[in-house]
């Protein structure tokens, strides 16, 4: 949980403009917030998130800089006003009338501001209240401020505070908080315009969840280790963070939740279902004494994330953020251990990889200790990469994961065929793409009709090979026609979700006027299924069953509702 | 007991909730188990009957996961002690047996009528036709097929009220209102990390507290985190239920499913009594990170969730953590009470959404004159070069009947002008030939152009949205209450970390990584090496001049 910044940790900063900063707190140096002002970070580490501060400084004298903890009831004051003032608002309504201001007589022009603008500069380069005293002195000069009604003053004054306030918030950097940074901040294109609703969707409809510790609990180890889950993220990372937050893997400091305030004592990786396992890689890490005792990376059995990734180097970039940094893992990170990486190409055709087609050939131990340091760790360096290469891969083409998560650049019917098959039963399926056509092609290719042709076809092949000698490879034949088994995946499902956020004030509640648009964010899902490979009638309810002899060539256009009688093998 | 909803493992187990799924947005949730409860009086122990067949549970049993299992031909009809179900359901069965017996074809039916009612289950003969996929439960799918008590929070809702309550594996939450408990099950699956250590205290103490249908007032244990390994605190649901029945009923449940030991259910009026688990005064802390209020009133219950209690009890929040709170109504005046007092008690970052969601139904639309006889297809021009082609071709007929016509009429004139009557012949053969002249034309459109495509590829892939269309579930608000910070604790963290120490002025550039500081550190290394060699050859080298200058 976060409780409180840590020294070396990425936090947001959310500024008076609602922009968000983030930033490596450094213990011991300065932190920057552009024009809203400069602190030591030695003044924000150890405290609390949601905190927000001013910064007051007098000019001139050094390290007068401090920040000041702005109270909730400071921040709310004006609502709470407001409120106040709002009880009584059950006036007659002649009487509102009368005193209701309008925006009749107001001037629309900058004249009213009596202050100049080099009067201004001169007011922020003196001012020591963290920009109050600035937003009085406009109000103060400003020249038609009666005229004002109570809302547009409260417009006003929020403008100059955003302008002038030198306030921030520390924020705890997590997954949700990320994805709107990334949506709103920075570039949108880099995570697919993810956002936090379909984030969420994703990871229920995946089925994401801690695989439960196998340590104490003799039931979940003889059920195999669980949790595991596949993933192909073109997001730079994104999906594979707010996977492994659902899963507890991804905080450095994950699993240690007492003794916050104290500094924390090493963490606990969460799961500890390889300790014993991989004696084998264990060995060679002798050498080097500082990496004794130590898991390897890539080592962990349950709770894992298998990253499908279609270039030599998988782009997850943004881990950095959550103290992982992808070309130099910590190795007391639970992502070092859990989070594990497959090529496409190492999928589908491992031998074509050099690293782990080439084994590189072991040297007994006697004429390695001949070895010079440099040149020893680099032998235990390409001998633990070959291994874990060699298990990661072997690992992942043996399949039976238990779940799939999607969000790709690439076509998805093309993943789902070769990921499809690594599932085990019942496993769920959920692809998230910010445009609806690459997925309303994937519900094509389970549509019911498709099903209905595929499984008559297969049938067809089946018999025409029982009958004829000639080896007839249905296999082949089936993919020529059907790149996709449609009947792999049960209630193949596609939905939008957006949140619509709302001003809740006293008499003044409504949506906001605007927000972000873009991709809306689409997803798909469905359930592994094993079908029998036997042949089996549908029941369907009686009436459709008198349909039940002319189906195969008059299946029905609608592709989901109202179909009991699924054709199935 | 492992539960199937957070570790399934790979094949289905007796006593294991199991989920029939019959389609989409259907799925009959059943307990696995070789004999019927009810007693039911089926010769094959307990059977699970759906609008696609009936299923022994002997069929359902030690199967993996996600199969297809094929129904049973089951003797509904003749049973035993009939059950404890409905007259009407009776009749329904009957019919679905009378259609299911046409159906079904007999080589195998003696097997099952010769014997006679044994204490153990009889082997299940497969129907020739019907079936069903067995899948593991999920909260998702938990949530489309629970038993409706109240009003549902549905995955849409709860999937982003979990991201953003940051519900996540060790966190501990408030749930109040469990209601039909679908919420619930997503919690749990959430903030789950393991199973308790004892499981099995905490079984018995749940245990008590279900058995009973109206249950004593709650007395559960301490939770199981308190207890449990020092190093990991435990994922929690505490859950809150004024309605005493609902209460049994989630009990019920939760211990069919296996989430006991993880979830607390009390029965409590928490705008009166608060959060505590146990005694509503004496109780024992939840130490909550989250908090989700599905009740009518929340602003009622906030004065319970502070860091300290007006009434002196022990705060229901985690004294160490920022707590996140999440509010579900449906009404924009319940709303502007919850803010009203949320902003009173200090809570901040309140931000209030309503979540639309809609599913998409994607089909193909055939539209064209090709498509008679197709099912489902609009028979019109698709475009409008197929609407004047056809058009001509009926300007064409037409213009060709018309002549034809007044061929025919010329003919009749001619014939009736002229004496002769001898060429009547031509006549026959003209219209034959007109009528050949327009046969091919319309086979043309008869014939769909496209027939070498498979039906499953025609026409034009569309969306759009479903047709039950949800456009208001409720509003959330949303809200953060900090750890508190006292003046105490800023002195020890002053202390600790200097509050205007800087060592650098200017940041530097990007920090070493730890490859680079290898490099550096062997770099510095191999230096060394270097330089104590060179120092060696220079002792060497600088004897011998030493000792030729000596010489010299």
């Amino acid at each position: 949980m976060h409780s409180y910044v840590r020294p070396n940790q990425f936090v947001a900063f959310k500024l008076p403009s609602d922009q968000t900063r983030i930033q490596k707190i450094v213990p011991n140096t300065q932190v920057f917030l552009g024009k809203y002002g400069t602190f030591p970070a030695n003044q924000i580490i150890g405290r609390p998130f949601y905190l927000t501060f001013d910064i007051h400084e007098t000019p001139g004298e050094p390290d007068s800089t401090h920040l000041r903890i702005v109270s909730a009831a400071e921040l709310h004051a004006e609502h709470l006003i407001a409120e106040g003032e709002g009880d009584g608002d059950d006036q007659e309504p002649s009487d509102e009338a009368s005193t209701m201001r309008t925006n009749r007589d107001t001037i629309d022009d900058r004249s009213t501001q009596k202050l100049t603008i080099e009067e201004i500069e001169a007011l922020k380069k003196e001012s020591t209240g963290a920009g109050k005293d600035i937003i009085a002195k406009l109000l103060e000069s400003h020249s038609a401020i009666d005229q004002k009604t109570a809302f547009s003053l409260a417009k006003y004054k929020l403008r100059k505070e955003r302008k002038y306030m030198k306030r921030f918030t520390i924020i705890p950097l997590d997954v949700s908080y990320l994805t709107n940074y990334m949506l709103q901040d920075k570039e949108a294109a880099r995570t697919l315009e993810m956002r936090d609703e379909a984030l969420g969707l994703l990871g229920c409809w995946g089925n994401v969840h801690h695989g439960g510790s196998t340590s104490f609990d003799m039931e979940t180890v003889l059920s195999n280790p669980n949790g595991r889950y596949l993933v192909v993220d073109d997001t730079g990372g994104l999906v594979v963070a707010a996977m492994a937050e659902r899963m507890g893997i991804l905080y450095p400091h994950d699993g240690d939740f007492d003794d916050e305030q104290q500094d924390a004592h090493q963490n606990v990786p969460t799961t500890t279902g390889a300790q014993g396992e991989h004696d084998e890689e264990a060995q060679p890490t002798e050498g080097a004494p500082s990496r004794r005792n130590r898991r390897p990376q890539m080592s962990a059995q349950g709770n894992t994330i298998t990253l499908l990734h279609a270039n030599k180097q998988p782009n997850i970039s943004l881990l950095k953020y959550f103290g992982y940094e992808a070309d130099d893992p910590s190795d007391s990170h639970p992502l070092y251990t859990n989070f594990k990486t497959v090529s496409f190409m190492q999928l589908l055709d491992p031998n074509a990889d050099s690293i782990y087609a080439q084994e590189p050939t072991e040297i007994p131990a006697e004429e390695l200790s001949t070895y010079k340091s440099s040149k020893r760790s680099a032998y235990h360096r390409k001998r633990g990469r070959w291994m874990r290469v060699r298990r990661t891969v072997d690992e992942a083409r043996a399949g039976g994961f238990d779940g799939l998560v999607i969000a790709t650049l690439m076509d998805p019917s093309s993943v789902l065929k070769y990921t499809i098959p690594l599932l085990a039963g019942s496993a769920p399926v959920a692809i998230y793409s910010p445009n609806i056509e690459p997925l309303t092609e994937v519900m094509d290719l389970y549509s019911t009709a498709r099903k209905t042709a595929f499984i008559n076809r297969r049938r067809e092949l089946v018999e025409q090979k029982a009958t004829s000698d000639d080896s007839v490879d249905v296999k082949s034949e089936l993919e020529e026609e059907f790149p996709l088994d449609p009947t792999l995946l049960l209630a193949p499902t596609l939905e939008t979700s957006r949140v619509r956020v709302w001003q809740v004030l006293p008499g003044r509640s409504h949506p906001l006027m605007s927000s972000r648009g873009g991709a809306d964010g689409f997803i798909f899902h469905g359930i592994k299924v094993v079908p029998t490979q036997e042949h089996i009638e549908a029941a369907g309810n009686p009436s459709r069953k008198k349909r039940k002899v002319a189906r195969s060539d008059e299946t029905p256009a609608d592709s989901g509702e109202g179909v009991d009688v699924e054709m199935t093998v | 007991m492992a539960s199937p909803f957070l570790t399934p493992g790979s094949h289905s187990q007796l006593n294991q909730l199991a989920l029939l799924h019959l389609r989409r947005d259907q799925a009959i949730p059943t307990v696995l188990q070789l004999h019927d409860e009810d007693n039911a009086g089926y010769k094959e122990g307990k059977v699970t009957t759906t609008r696609f067949g009936s299923f022994p549970h002997t069929t359902l049993t030690g199967q993996p996961w996600g199969s297809q299992i094929i129904a049973s031909k089951v003797d509904t009809g003749s049973r035993r002690g009939r059950g404890p179900q409905k007259k009407n359901r009776q009749l329904k069965r009957k019919a679905d047996e009378l259609t299911h017996d046409s159906a079904a074809s007999t080589p195998a039916a003696e097997g099952t009528d010769s014997h006679s009612h044994s204490a153990s289950p009889q082997a299940a003969v497969a129907a020739a036709s019907g079936f069903l996929h067995l899948v593991y439960p999920t909260p998702e799918l938990w949530t489309m097929s629970l038993p409706h008590r109240t009003q549902v929070v549905y995955t849409p809702d709860y999937s982003y009220i979990l991201h953003r309550l940051r519900a996540r594996p060790g966190s501990s939450i408030i749930e109040a209102g469990a209601g039909s408990g679908s919420f619930t099950h997503a919690a749990v699956r959430a903030v789950f990390n393991g199973y308790p250590t004892t499981p099995t205290s905490t079984n018995a103490s749940a245990d008590a507290a279900a058995a009973p249908p109206p249950p004593p007032p709650p007395s559960p244990s301490s939770p199981s985190t308190s207890s449990s390994s020092h190093r990991k605190r435990l994922g929690q649901v505490s859950s809150f239920e004024f309605h005493e029945q609902r209460v049994g009923k989630v009990r019920q449940e939760l211990k069919e499913h296996g989430l006991e030991g993880l979830v607390h259910v009390t029965h409590r009026d928490v705008y009166q009594d608060g959060f505590l688990v146990g005694d509503a005064q004496t109780g024992t802390s939840p130490k909550a990170n989250a908090v989700f209020l599905d009740l009518p009133a929340p602003w009622l219950a906030l004065k319970h969730l502070v860091r300290h209690p007006a009434s002196g009890a022990e705060s229901p929040l985690d004294p160490t953590s920022p707590v996140y709170l999440c509010t579900f109504s449906p009404c924009l005046e319940q709303v502007q009470r919850t803010v009203s007092v949320l902003r009173q008690l200090s809570w901040l970052d309140i931000s209030m959404v309503e979540v639309n969601n809609h599913r998409i139904d994607v089909k193909r639309e055939k539209v064209g004159l090709e498509y008679e006889k197709v099912r489902g297809a609009v028979v019109f021009p698709k475009s409008v070069d197929e609407a004047v082609s056809k058009m001509r071709h009926v300007e064409e007929n037409s213009r060709k009947y018309r002549e034809l016509q007044q061929q025919l009429e010329d003919e009749d004139h001619n014939n009736n002008n002229s004496t002769t009557a001898a060429t009547t012949t031509p006549v026959p053969a003209s219209s034959g030939a007109a009528a050949a002249a327009a046969g091919p034309a319309k086979e043309e459109h008869a014939a769909p152009p496209s027939s070498n495509i498979p039906l499953y590829k025609q026409g034009r892939l569309v969306h759009r949205t479903e047709d039950n269309l949800k456009t208001h579930t409720s509003y959330l608000v949303f809200a953060v209450l900090p750890r508190e910070w006292t003046a105490e604790d800023e002195r020890k963290c002053r202390d600790k970390w200097p509050p205007h120490r800087v060592d650098q002025p200017m940041q530097t550039d990007k920090p070493k990584g730890r490859k680079q500081l290898k490099r550096e550190q062997l770099q510095r290394e191999e230096a060394e090496e270097q330089l104590q060699q060179k120092q060696q050859e220079e002792e060497v080298v600088g004897e011998k001049p030493a000792d030729a200058s000596e010489e010299a």
